[in-house]
């Protein structure tokens, strides 16, 4: 950050020249703020929290396990930690291990879970420490990772990438981050309708011990409680009465005094007097004839009005704690339910399940003590059953419980649940409204701002009108003298949640404060995420092409991490020459895009050019491309692992097959370096052998008493290249895997130049592939000899309305001749008029419109054209591998017709509707040829006077060939008439002459 | 003219069926708009053409159509050949212009420097 | 009569920059399109009018005027100095060793965008057969460079020092690092003239301790059309000369706001009677950002235009050869051009 700080000191004059009463670089705070409260920070400290506190805390409520067959054994976790990341050189011999070893050895980056135990054995009471119960997944940069607190410096020792934000986990080498998952607030009353208009409300009470929903309703204007332990529905009197308020007006009073209050709860005291219920006595006893039994081994009996003590006590409302039955919380609570159905049937005023204020987002930490929590429960009463089960049975050796500790469960059970089910990878995951995130097929918008610690937003203070923050704090700020957290401790800034958020007034600008307002935005573009963060003024473009920028950012080519030469994943793509953009925002420079860029600044002239160009396809200048524009790498990998097996047998690499008549390797093992592993830097063609692999034949244990095979046999099951261009070998790894197993990675790499068919992007949304590839004396230029990269249709703005792609063309253009940056942030940033003032200081014109000459005619152009450079993305959608074309190919085993899929080699289906148009255009024969002749047509012998499939001209059910005859028909079809006749039902053919 | 058959073409000739020798379409192989299109201005200029105008077939081809049409029977080799030496004409004059120039003005700078 | 003889004048001689687009922009002055002017084309009389003058030239650009040519001609020119002169460049990278991070492909394409320096008039080019493409070449048609290099410590570094340059050596390679292996009698003919890149400094890549590059480069003859990197030039075009006409006297402050819608140097202010009236000086020196348009009470006052065969050329030259013969050889690519189609119709004829 201290670097941000000296990169941000370059102020634009338009914020030097703001109003008088503002604190003009109060946006300085941000940078402090995200360096208190990250990007993923919220990620990172809920985790934190999980494996520092929360895991004691589940293991404080389950800490005992006894036995129900020996009362005298128990067990007692005293403490529980999470280690730091290692992994297991040999037997019990363990080393720190870093993320990136993890990723390159598919293993997992985690960290031992060890507890401090209290048990019996015998009569002995025995305390052991350190016990290993299982492993957590480590995520990077928490507490616990090895990351923490390091420089730079040490960051590049260990292969990591100091601008990686961290947050998420490395499971079985593959990166995963868990999502946030929004869910509606605990212990939070929310007041709704049902489906029939009637309105009711709802707790969930969520405790480490226990979780409960309750719900209050409404039937014919009475009040009951329900919840799933209760059989029927209980009038709330009754439960009133039941926690010991037995005086109606005292309940009334806890409810509301009121006029139509009071009002609409007289039914439900009616009813409880109906109910002839007066006292907690009979009020107890008739609950406890409404409670669902539970099944209880042990323990002692207990009556039923004891039963439903209980129930008031723990089950209903688990949150509001009850000591030693003193209810008197617990009535207040219920009573504020009531008294807000009651508020709420009047005006209709009931919640809004989607209000944030509603909501929690739930973050990786606390999904993680969930499943942890669940993990640990099952663990626990493993142990009980193991104990309830060896206890009895009398043995040599006293049952010692540590010995059936095993460890697998827990680590399998974390690592599966991160590895699969809803998560997924990706580098930034907060996101904002422009952001939408596609989950579970249903579509999902999530609202984190750019700026924001789980949904508690910081401001300003405003007082009397006047913003707390004054430009000598920023200056401190600045300095280094005060910190984030010092704004905070001194009053000058404060967090505000969602519904505090209500009823605030929060002003945007300094010049909309006025004797309402309580607080001050800190800058009005941190409403934005990171992906529309990255937009140039974005405040200026049509909203749904942000959101298609939100999406399309994604998938554009740059630097992934300063170690992503280290790295080696399964699909890498980078630039050859990425560029920092000339128009940035306040964003990019907070997030160090400008450290991995992912785009190039092209010279783009908008204008129409050879017809190749109609439907956002454009124009690429063929120099550009020679000079490196849009090149790309490709990286891929191979793996392959050498097993060992259980009958002493293992894998091997053999070395390359030499030629018999010449002596040289054969052209599939061309590449191979003599221990049988394609050599570096080789060019791999398709087919050719990057690992020439056997494996044994029998790998099972043979059975008890046959014979001891001398040799194994050995098959070739050689890892070849598949792809229909050529790739590199860039580098090859040879280690092991966690089970042991040698494990070789290969890295492959292609360069690839923009061809006719790849796809570009604005930073606005505009996409477009390339349609035509111009030399550059073709290129139309302007006075000083310019000629474009890109030709862009102008047709591409009107309907997208994308205005800030044309700012951000001008203060580009502006940029390059002032020899500077120009800014576009949201609702902010550098002002057309100063950039175009600019444009004609340097002799360019104002509108950014300039006389071109065309390439072609030598003559000028017509138009002026608006000509200068955008930052444009190469998508990592490329045609070379989409190309697909098949004239012939494989068939499906089953229907015989042509496979589908480029991946197989398919054919291209010709669908149901193009069958329409054909049968609509009575094209009978081109029909037969296209779903039959050309797809999966069979012979077929029919006899004529069953009309059942024969075979080879004899029919088995009449057993004659008389009446047979031979028909093309589509195998799918005969397929039909077998499958129909293996469920009972014969389908018949009726023949007939063709002339008759 | 031996290897003729393996050689690429250089210059062919389409007419139309019926069209006299004044109606051509030159294919030129190999060249761009910037032979074609200052061919084109030379060719223009010749009163003996109706009309003269060049395509370039395919952006991925190298080649270009040239179409003649002429007044008065005149063959359309006549102004092709007419207007490529006129072209040539242009760049030798042109050439030796601006070679004296050159030379001019290395020698105007030479003579301060003494 | 007169205004419409002018009007044609205008129309046949100028190109008109107005405020929504730019008027009269193709050549018209072909037989048949006027009356009453003769626009055959005429030897003489283009010889007379035609002229080049040279406003500045030194080893690696070029600034000259060409008056008294058409577009279309000027025009390919230009595309012929950006497409058609012929350079050596680096065509084959044979990489013995390459232990950098830069990757195989990109090295060599950054190789291959280096000049070299050597007289491409003075090579032939290299068989496009399809006899094998491992073929050697030979001292005709190929130079060989090597780029051998290696990097370590520096033993005489200091032990706090952090900057890469004190603590390495060799640990940037630069173009200068790229040497001439002559073939055959190379040595012998360019002897003096010695072959290698224009620039020595260049940076192709930068090394670590331990990593090393160890290359041969074929360099052969090729064209700008081909690849860019054959390009003569680093840009070579042309603008017209502009043309700034007053319609009237413009005084005072007006004259003050017309002096700065134009580039410097265009408009004077000269002193009539104490009064400041604009007068163009040069309009050369333009460049045509239109600004007077934006002035509602200007833009009648002033025509924009520009000459139409009055061409200012820009040539600048990668280095490998001066900016003038770059321009004669372009001139001789054109003539070498129509020769070959007058050559195939002679041969076609005589069939």
């Amino acid at each position: 950050m201290e670097v941000l700080g000296g990169e941000f000191s370059d102020m634009s004059p338009q914020e030097l020249a703001a109003p008088v009463n503002t604190v003009a670089e109060k946006w300085k705070l941000l940078p402090a703020f995200l360096k208190v409260k990250g990007l993923v920070k919220q990620h990172i400290d809920s985790f934190n929290y999980f494996i520092n506190v929360e895991i004691k805390k589940i293991m404080k409520a389950n800490e005992k396990i006894t036995s129900d067959a020996d009362p005298m054994w128990y067990l007692k976790y005293l403490n529980i930690y999470v280690g730091m990341p290692d992994v297991e050189e040999s037997f019990n011999v363990t080393r720190p291990v870093s993320p990136h070893e993890c990723r390159l050895r598919d293993m997992t980056y985690s960290a031992p879970i060890t507890v401090d135990i209290e048990y019996t054995r015998g009569s002995q009471r025995i305390i052991r420490n350190a016990l290993p119960i299982g492993r957590m997944p480590i995520m990077l940069r928490s507490s616990n990772c090895v990351l923490t607190g390091k420089t730079p410096m040490e960051f590049s020792k260990l292969n990591e990438c100091p601008l990686d934000p961290g947050g998420y986990f490395i499971v079985k080498g593959q990166e995963k981050v868990i999502l946030i998952q929004e869910q509606l607030s605990k212990n939070r009353i929310i007041v709704e309708q049902d489906r029939k208009g009637a309105v009711g409300a709802s707790v969930t009470s969520s405790t480490h011990e226990k979780k409960s929903r309750t719900n209050m309703i409404v039937k014919q204007g009475r009040f009951y409680l329900r919840h799933n332990t209760l059989s029927e529905d209980a009038p709330i009197a009754i439960i009133f009465k039941g926690m010991g308020v037995e005086s109606d007006q005292e309940i009334v009073q806890m409810i509301g005094t009121e006029e139509h209050v009071m009002a609409s709860f007289a039914p439900s005291l009616e009813e409880c007097q109906k109910a002839q219920i007066f006292t907690q006595t009979q009020a107890l006893r008739y609950l406890g004839n409404k409670v669902r039994r539970q099944r209880m081994w042990g323990g002692p009996k207990k009556t039923k009005m004891e039963e439903a003590r209980e129930l008031l006590a723990s089950l209903i409302l688990t949150h509001v704690p009850v000591k030693e039955f003193n209810f008197r919380a617990k009535c207040i609570y219920l009573a504020v339910m009531v008294r807000r159905v009651i508020l709420a049937q009047g005006d209709n005023k009931v919640d809004d399940r989607d209000y944030y204020g509603n909501k929690r987002l739930e973050l990786a930490g606390q999904l993680l003590s969930l499943l942890f929590e669940d993990l640990f429960k099952k663990f626990n009463s493993e142990l009980k059953k193991i104990a309830d089960q060896i206890i009895p049975k009398q043995r040599a050796a006293q049952f010692d419980v540590v010995k059936h500790m095993r460890q697998d469960q827990i680590t399998n059970g974390m690592v599966n649940a991160i590895s699969t089910s809803t998560l997924r990878v990706s580098f930034h995951p907060s996101l904002c409204f422009n952001d939408k995130v596609e989950e579970r097929g249903s579509s999902v918008v999530e609202l984190l701002r750019f700026v924001m610690f789980v949904s508690r937003r910081p401001y300003i203070i405003v007082k009397k009108a006047v913003p707390m923050v004054k430009n000598k704090h920023i200056e401190d700020l600045s300095q280094g003298y005060r910190t984030f957290e010092d704004f905070l401790h001194e009053g000058l800034v404060e967090y505000l949640d969602v519904n505090e958020e209500n009823d605030c007034q929060i002003a945007l600008y300094e010049y909309m404060i006025n004797k309402d307002t309580t607080h001050l935005e800190i800058e009005p573009f941190t409403l934005l995420g990171v992906c529309a963060g990255l937009i140039p003024y974005p405040h200026h473009n049509q909203s749904p092409r942000n959101t298609y920028q939100c999406a399309m950012g994604k998938q554009a080519m740059g630097t992934i991490g300063y170690n992503q030469r280290n790295r080696i994943d399964t699909l890498m793509y980078l630039l050859a020459y990425p560029q920092r953009p000339m128009v940035k925002t306040k964003t990019i420079e907070l997030i160090d895009f400008e450290k991995l860029p992912a785009g190039q600044n092209a010279t783009v002239a908008v204008m129409s050019y050879s017809g190749y160009d109609i439907e956002d396809a454009l124009v690429l200048n063929k120099a550009s491309l020679d000079r490196g524009f849009g090149r790309c790498l490709v990286y891929k990998n191979a793996k392959c692992t050498l097993r060992r097996y259980t009958n002493q047998t293992f894998d091997k690499v053999m070395g390359p097959m030499l030629d018999a008549a010449t002596r040289k390797p054969i052209w599939r093992h061309n590449i191979l370096d003599a221990d049988g592993i394609c050599s570096p830097g080789e060019r791999v063609e398709n087919k050719q052998v990057l690992v020439n692999k056997s494996m044994p034949t029998v790998t099972q244990t043979p059975l008890e008493g046959s014979t001891q095979p001398g040799q194994p046999q050995y098959r070739d099951v050689p890892i070849s290249y598949k792809g229909s261009t050529d790739s590199y070998i860039e580098k090859v790894m040879i280690s092991s895997n966690a089970e042991d197993a040698f494990l070789i990675k290969i890295l492959l790499r292609q360069t690839r130049r923009p061809e006719i068919g790849d796809k570009f992007s604005s930073r606005h949304g505009q996409k477009g592939v390339c349609g035509l590839i111009v030399p550059q004396e073709d290129m139309p230029f302007c006075d000083t000899g310019i000629c474009p990269d890109i030709i862009m249709n102008p047709h591409g703005y009107p309907s997208r309305m994308t205005v800030g792609k044309l700012i951000e063309l001008l203060a580009g253009k502006a940029g390059v001749l002032d020899g500077r940056f120009h800014y576009g942030t949201a609702f902010g940033g550098s002002k057309v008029k100063d950039v175009c003032e600019d444009l004609i200081r340097y002799g360019y014109n104002y509108q950014g419109k300039d006389y071109v000459t065309s390439g072609i005619t030598g003559e000028p152009l017509e138009a002026y054209i608006y000509f200068g450079p955008v930052y444009y993305q190469k998508l990592k959608h490329m045609v070379l591998d989409k190309m697909h074309a098949r004239a012939r190919g494989p068939r499906a085993v089953l229907t015989r017709q042509p496979t589908e899929g480029r991946s197989r080699d398919g054919g291209l289906r010709l669908g149901e509707m193009e069958r329409d148009c054909l049968i609509g255009y009575g094209a009978s024969m081109l029909l037969l040829e296209r779903l039959m002749i050309s797809s999966d047509a069979f012979e077929v012998d029919v006899c004529g006077q069953c009309g059942l499939l024969g075979y080879s001209g004899w029919c088995h059910y009449c057993k004659s060939s008389c009446h047979v005859s031979s028909l093309r028909i589509p195998y799918a079809c005969k397929l039909l008439f077998q499958e129909l006749q293996s469920m009972n039902i014969i389908p018949r053919l009726k023949l007939s002459r063709y002339n008759e | 003219m031996a290897g003729e058959g393996e050689k690429k073409a250089v210059l062919e000739m389409v007419q139309a069926d019926g069209a006299d020798e004044g109606c051509v379409t030159f294919v030129l192989h190999d060249e761009d708009h910037t032979l074609g299109n200052s061919l084109r201005y030379m060719i223009m200029k010749n009163v003996d053409v109706e009309f003269c105008g060049y395509t370039i077939t395919h952006p991925s081809e190298s080649k270009i159509n040239f179409r003649i049409q002429t007044r008065g029977g005149v063959p359309a080799t006549e102004p092709l050949r007419r207007g490529l030496n006129e072209l040539n004409d242009v760049c030798q004059h042109v050439l030796n212009t601006f070679q004296a120039k050159v030379n001019k003005f290395k020698e105007g700078q030479e003579k301060p420097m003494e | 009569m007169a205004a419409t003889m002018n009007n044609v004048e205008e129309i046949r001689t100028r190109v008109i920059l107005g405020e929504f687009g730019v008027k009269n922009v193709h050549t018209t002055d072909f037989p048949g399109n006027y009356p009453g002017c003769d626009d055959t084309w005429d030897m003489k009389k283009f010889q007379r009018k035609f002229s080049i003058d040279i406003v500045h030239l030194d080893e690696s650009s070029m600034e000259f005027d060409m008056v008294g040519i058409d577009a279309a001609i000027a025009n390919a020119f230009r595309r012929i100095l950006l497409a058609e002169v012929p350079t050596m460049a680096v065509e084959k990278v044979f990489i013995y060793n390459n232990t950098s991070i830069v990757q195989d492909e990109v090295l060599a394409h950054r190789l291959g965008l280096i000049p070299i320096k050597a007289d491409p008039r003075l090579f032939e080019y290299r068989n496009a057969g399809e006899e094998s493409s491992e073929e050697e070449g030979s001292e005709i048609d190929t130079i060989q460079l090597q780029l051998k290099i290696k990097c370590s410590r520096n033993p005489r570094a200091s032990k706090d020092d952090s900057d890469p340059r004190e603590l390495y050596l060799n640990h940037m390679v630069y173009s200068r690092d790229i040497k001439w292996v002559p073939i055959g009698n190379q040595a012998d003919v360019f002897g003096d003239s010695s072959i290698g890149p224009v620039h020595d400094d260049i940076l192709i890549a930068q090394l670590r301790p331990g990593q090393e590059l160890d290359i041969i480069m074929h360099c052969v003859k090729g064209i700008g059309k081909d690849h860019a990197k054959f390009s003569p030039v680093a840009t070579a075009s042309y603008r017209l000369l502009p043309e700034i006409t007053l319609l009237e006297p413009v005084k005072g402050e007006k004259a003050e706001r017309l002096k700065r819608c134009f580039s410097r140097g265009v408009i004077d202010l000269e002193d009539v009677n104490g009064k400041k009236v604009a007068k163009v000086a040069n309009s050369r020196l333009d460049t045509c950002s239109r600004e007077v348009l934006r002035h509602s009470d200007l833009k009648n006052v002033v025509k924009l235009g520009r000459v139409r065969d009055h061409f200012i050329y820009t040539v600048e030259s990668t280095g490998i050869l001066p900016p003038e013969v770059l321009v004669m050889e372009a001139i001789k690519v054109l003539m070498a051009k129509c020769q070959r189609f007058l050559n195939e119709l002679d041969t076609t004829d005589m069939e």
